[in-house]
């Protein structure tokens, strides 16, 4: 009888305390960072990405807590570039519609 | 409504109920109308829309600029223009729609997400996009430059 080729033990110790919340990933929140890089042209973007990939690099670690953790900052990273990019585009609307009021006064 | 509460109203679970497929409709019909916008109204012209932020901070491109000139151009099936605007958008196109069909088969099966995307996958994307922001702006790489 030897332990050769017999399986290592399962790495407790690598777990953190508590369950695993059930299997399922927490939201990275990719598309939005795709989106706005992409389509809105915001450095705010990269940093989305980021976050959306220590979302996926922690939770195969084992990292829940650091996922859930990522998962969050990813989001509210994806909300300010979404909102910048709204605001952008408004404040954009504003000063054209207040130049072509100054050019009619002008006529 | 809190920002907050509003975040967790848009990406609650309704997966398996009856509204279950509304959200990526909705999506679908969103994307089809933007589109149906930037085909109709010409990027190419001045004044249409307005200009990158950071192109006009900066004198650089964005590695979204090009992106409503490639829009425009694939919309009327113009592979080669829109390639010549912005390759990245080309790329995307694809990505975003797979991404769609996978949460929209979700919602219908109304299954959990189990497995996540390796994240190697995530930082070679974000390379990707570092690479062609740099590259686009230097002299030698005008085929990525949206001029």
């Amino acid at each position: 009888m030897s332990d050769y080729g017999a399986p290592p033990p399962p790495a407790y110790g690598a777990m953190p305390p508590g369950q695993p919340p059930a299997g399922s990933p927490p939201p990275n929140y990719l598309v939005w960072s795709i989106l706005t890089t992409v389509f809105c042209c915001l450095p705010l973007g990269i940093v989305s990405i980021v976050f959306a990939a220590q979302v996926n690099s922690k939770w195969a670690a084992g990292d829940y807590a650091g996922a859930q953790a990522s998962s969050t900052k990813a989001r509210q990273f994806a909300m300010w570039s979404a909102i910048v990019g709204a605001a952008i585009i408004v404040l954009y609307v504003i000063f054209l519609i207040i130049i072509s009021v100054a050019a009619t006064n002008n006529q | 409504m809190s920002l907050q509460r509003a975040t967790a109203l848009v990406t609650a679970r309704t997966a398996g109920g009856p509204g279950a497929v509304a959200r990526p409709l909705g999506v679908a019909a969103l994307a089809a109308a933007a589109v149906t916008y930037i085909a109709a109204v010409d990027p190419n012209a001045p004044g249409h829309y307005p200009g990158c932020p950071f192109l006009a901070l900066t004198g650089w491109y964005c590695p979204g600029c090009g992106s409503l000139r490639a829009v425009h151009a694939l919309a009327h099936g113009h592979l080669g223009e829109a390639l010549a605007r912005n390759p990245l958008t080309v790329l995307t196109v694809p990505v975003l729609v797979w991404i769609w069909v996978e949460w929209t088969w979700r919602q219908v099966t109304g299954r959990r997400r189990e497995r996540a995307l390796p994240a190697w996958v995530i930082w070679a994307w974000l390379g990707v996009v570092v690479a062609f922001w740099v590259l686009r702006n230097l002299p030698g790489f005008g085929w990525l430059s949206p001029a």
